[in-house]
């Protein structure tokens, strides 16, 4: 297995924010995966040793400053969803693909809930159950990142 | 053989020391202050709004990269739009322009009349507000706010705080400026609130929006109100920024419970407010009220043509006050009585016979 180059890394975050911009309309907002989420939290468990919180946290920020929403907001619930997944990574490299889905479910949706609940902080309303529409599209973006970029590596068998 | 250690090593069997850096929670620690501090001072203080206007303008190209597809769609099908579609859209715009035609000649006739009426009552001139036209580039990206965003921004003149109306009714307000782009912030939103007038009666109101359901809500009216279902809302154009007499919203729904002295409205924005693709973005007028705050003189709504009869408004305003247990708080401005002149255009206008006069009034 070939280390990835951190080129890629860039290169994928540019095409995930050029995604981002797309103008969505009404009903695909419903459903868009979070497109720099996906791919940065794949390139943290593919390749830690490119890919840190500190980027994660950056493709954060790029979202918000797309969306136009509170600076800091999303870059915060990126870095601690990047926390849950790093503290697991040698671990989950070791998962089979169903346990892999799992944890990586449960990273988009600490996301989705984290954004939520500083909303609620700043003032928002609680929105209905199409809210948690996305985690199922981004389990299928990262299923699409796993056909592109290959498993996870697993260490090799010593 | 060390040669290529550094890539045959898996990052899980290499020392951590070696490529690891800051160990995870002091990272997330640094990283969580850091976007903690950001969002106080984004939320505070003024000092982002630059970095959002550069990051805006880098990102321009990306932005037309990704709406490209949607552009090319839309040229397709513009492309192939058959030729009958166009033979009717042709005959039914001539129609209207016939119709329009009509209208307008009428229209010249009440404006000079108008115009007459306002000399001999000392008003000032209607404005007519001038305006660019924008076109909606996507809806907001946030699922949480009611945002579209225009193809204009601070380089076509656009500045934050100019109404945004279609050929309907009012959509919005734009609340931020980016070189090329400006976000509006939709009526239906939580943030923002309209000064509105019931057409039948005049009776003024404030119209707030409801958010995600798409709503307006109109609070603070007695369940005794003077309001039906079907009503129209109007903009009053008492806060300078709408000009009087743009449509609002329908009144859908009115609740009228036994525990609160308030009856609950809900009304329709009448406006396309999540389907259109052209606007208008009218340009605020130049309020005099800045100026004239010092004289301690009240503003009373120009640019609107039910105004201007000032006896009429005062009969209105008191029997609205009947009506009304709160009245607005701009109710002591009718009735002092003094038509707002425009300061400047109309040389001697009555603001300076009446200047001694305005002290009497607190």
């Amino acid at each position: 297995m070939k280390p990835v180059k951190f080129s890629t890394i860039v290169f994928t975050m540019l095409v995930g924010l050029v995604f981002q911009l797309y103008p969505w309309s009404n009903s695909g907002i419903i459903i868009r995966p979070d497109f720099l989420l996906v791919i940065m939290i794949y390139w943290l468990l593919q390749a830690p040793y490119h890919c840190n919180i500190g980027w994660v946290w950056f493709a954060g920020l790029l979202v918000d400053l797309s969306t136009g929403s509170l600076l800091g907001q999303h870059a915060l619930t990126f870095a601690v969803t990047a926390f849950l997944g790093l503290i697991y990574q040698r671990r989950l490299v070791l998962f089979n693909r169903w346990q892999l889905y799992l944890y990586v479910i449960f990273l988009f949706g600490v996301q989705r809930a984290l954004i939520l609940l500083l909303k609620l902080f700043a003032g928002g309303e609680i929105p209905d159950w199409t809210y948690g529409l996305p985690v199922i599209s981004d389990l299928i973006l990262w299923q699409f990142m796993i056909i592109w970029f290959g498993e996870l590596t697993r260490p090799k068998k010593l | 053989m060390l040669k290529g250690i550094h890539q045959q090593l898996d990052p899980q069997e290499s020392p951590a020391f070696f490529i690891q850096g800051p160990k995870p929670f002091p990272r997330l620690m640094f990283f969580c202050a850091l976007s903690l501090v950001m969002m106080a001072v984004d939320a505070r203080f003024d000092y982002l709004g630059q970095v959002r206007q550069w990051f805006s303008t880098a990102l321009h190209p990306l932005e037309v990269v990704a709406s490209a597809p949607n552009e090319w769609a839309r040229n397709i099908n513009t492309y192939f739009s058959s030729h009958n579609q166009l033979i009717q859209d042709n005959f039914k715009l001539k129609q209207q322009a016939l119709i329009d035609h009509a209208a307008l000649q009428r229209l010249a006739t009440v404006d000079a009349e108008n115009a007459h009426l306002r000399t001999l009552l000392d008003g000032d001139a209607p404005i007519i507000p001038q305006a660019t036209l924008g076109e909606v580039m996507h809806m907001g990206r946030d699922p949480f706010s009611n945002i579209i965003t225009l193809n204009r921004g601070s380089r076509h003149q656009i500045t934050p705080g100019q109404a945004v109306v279609d050929e309907q009714g009012v959509v919005g307000q734009i609340t931020r400026v980016y070189p090329f782009t400006s976000e509006v912030t939709l009526i239906t939103d939580k943030k923002l609130s309209i000064p509105i007038q019931i057409e039948r009666n005049q009776l003024r109101a404030i119209a707030f929006g409801e958010g995600k359901r798409n709503t307006l809500d109109i609070p603070y009216l007695p369940t005794s109100v003077d309001i039906k279902v079907g009503d129209k809302l109007v903009t009053s154009g008492i806060d300078g920024v709408y000009p009087a007499g743009l449509a609002v919203a329908v009144v859908t729904q009115i609740k009228q419970s036994q525990d609160s002295p308030f009856a609950k409205i809900i009304s329709r924005p009448i406006a396309g407010v999540n389907n259109h693709k052209h606007v208008l973005i009218l340009k605020v007028p130049d309020s005099p009220v800045i100026n004239q705050t010092n004289e301690n003189r009240p503003f009373l709504p120009r640019n609107n043509a039910q105004h201007l009869d000032q006896s009429v408004v005062d009969v209105l305003q008191k029997n609205n006050a009947a009506v009304d247990p709160h009245p607005v708080t701009e109710t002591p401005v009718l009735d002092t009585g003094v038509p707002e002149a425009n300061s400047n255009s109309q040389g001697p206008t009555p603001e300076t016979t009446l200047a001694p006069v305005a002290p009497e009034h607190p």
